[in-house]
């Protein structure tokens, strides 16, 4: 079932930083969303995990920041369980040693608080969370900024392998262009509150159309271009 | 010049830096990488002061590193301020406490180079993106030119273009002014484009130190080829020639 969301839009401090944005989602969809930072990349991922949830779809969010996904006064064990139960669950009915072990943190101690746990491995906890159900849409808002290179491709290939024909749709938030490259079929770039141009990655990288999206595509391996 | 000296950190009962070793001349960039866990936030711990080593010293020039006032850069943008004050209070806070000059044209230098509007630092930590804090961040550090910054992740949370303007001003500043960077960094594009020198940490242990085109071409551990062909494989690095 495709997944429909119109007129979503956000306001903050009196200003808007979303204009009204509609999007249609289909099954197994691998989307990627880019753009400059404060261009509302993550309000969007917010306010449409919001909206679908509102509609009964089963979303999984991994927000930018594990902090906002982590209560600090919540073991780990807790969030792990009250997240069976979201998904309607059994506890222990997700295969948590597995997922773990892809991700590199079964070396973790549930019984210990968020912070008792570095960022990068509470990051790949929220990660494990994601991927223990089914749902209609996964979120992933930069999901390996806190992840080193090989711990980084570890979970993006466990994310491959995961949605591997699954009819999880997959919406990946980002700056690192080269991560989309590989990984997303659809690219939607955003400027200034409003999705400036929606195609094919191939199209986007190599023809962009809009301002913003030649900006980016021209950037896409900055470090090798003289300052 | 920083020097650190067969450092060793305990935190509980385990050792999180073993014989940590290696020195950093104003006007250079040493970036540390390596995998989460490895050590790389400690060590920044330790060279500020807040850590202290169970073996070893550090020093710059001679004296206790807190003697130079170095500047940080934190992790988290946003929790790296004061909720409840403006951005403004928290960037000039340290300014006023220390009794520190500031040039005139400072401020407007920095915002312009880190694409911030003035009137952003007028908002609260939650009212800005994680980017946009990312920046402040980058402009409180530099906001009374210290001798040496440690970045800790300083580029994660902006686009390309940002990153690369942001990246542009660091390096001016640092020719003018010859401040020390430390950058603690998952971003191999940007430690093989910026440093002089990459530091790698594996398991509290520097596995290998070398310049940026030894760590591209050759280097000389298991490890530093699995992470620089892992970079690659991401899209973050060009493959070595």
């Amino acid at each position: 079932m495709t997944l429909s969301v119109s007129g979503l839009s956000a306001m903050r401090s009196g200003q808007t930083i979303l204009c009204p944005t509609s999007l249609a989602i289909s099954p197994g969809d691998r989307i990627g969303l880019v753009g400059a930072s404060g261009s509302g990349k993550s309000t969007l991922g917010h306010v449409l995990v919001d909206a679908l949830r509102a509609q009964s779809h089963t979303v999984a969010h991994v927000p930018q920041s594990p902090d906002e996904a982590l209560d600090p006064l919540r073991s780990m064990a807790f969030h792990w369980r009250e997240a069976e139960q979201a998904l309607g669950l059994q506890p222990g009915a997700a295969d948590q040693k597995a997922l773990f072990s892809s991700l590199k943190i079964e070396g973790g101690d549930l019984r210990k608080r968020p912070w008792a746990w570095s960022r990068g491995m509470q990051q790949r906890f929220v990660i494990a969370m994601a991927l223990m159900g089914v749902p209609d849409l996964i979120v992933l808002d930069e999901p390996t900024s806190a992840l080193d290179p090989v711990i980084a491709a570890a979970t993006m290939g466990l994310l491959d392998r995961h949605l591997r024909g699954s009819k999880t749709a997959m919406m990946l938030i980002t700056h690192d262009l080269g991560l989309v490259a590989r990984r997303v079929s659809q690219l939607m770039v955003m400027h200034e509150g409003q999705i400036v141009e929606h195609a094919s990655t191939k199209d986007i990288l190599e023809r962009p159309q809009s301002e913003p999206s030649k900006v980016l595509a021209a950037h896409r391996n900055w470090f090798a271009l003289p300052c | 010049m920083l020097k650190v000296d067969h450092v060793s950190v305990k935190r509980g009962a385990s050792v999180a830096l073993k014989g940590i070793s290696l020195s950093l001349d104003p006007g250079k960039t040493l970036a540390v990488v390596g995998e989460s866990g490895a050590g790389k936030s400690t060590l920044i711990a330790a060279i500020l002061g807040l850590l202290k080593p169970s073996h070893g010293s550090i020093t710059w020039a001679g004296a206790p590193v807190r003697s130079c006032r170095p500047a940080l850069v934190m992790q988290e943008p946003r929790s790296a301020f004061n909720p409840a004050l403006s951005l403004r209070h928290s960037v000039f806070e340290t300014v006023t406490a220390g009794k520190l000059k500031v040039q005139d044209d400072r401020l407007e230098r920095l915002c312009r180079g880190l694409e911030l509007y003035p009137g952003l630092l007028d908002r609260r930590p939650s009212a800005v993106s994680i980017g946009q804090a990312q920046r402040v961040g980058i402009l409180r550090a530099l906001i009374a030119a210290p001798p040496f910054v440690l970045f800790d992740e300083p580029l994660s949370a902006l686009d390309a273009v940002t990153q690369k303007h942001t990246a542009k001003l660091i390096a001016d500043l640092q020719d003018e002014e010859g401040f020390a960077a430390l950058i603690v960094t998952h971003d191999l594009g940007y430690a093989v484009a910026h440093a002089d020198e990459i530091a790698v940490l594996k398991s509290g242990r520097i596995d290998e130190i070398s310049t940026p085109q030894v760590f591209m071409a050759s280097p000389k551990s298991e490890y530093c080829r699995t992470l620089r062909d892992a970079a690659v494989a991401l899209g973050a690095l060009e493959p070595p020639v």
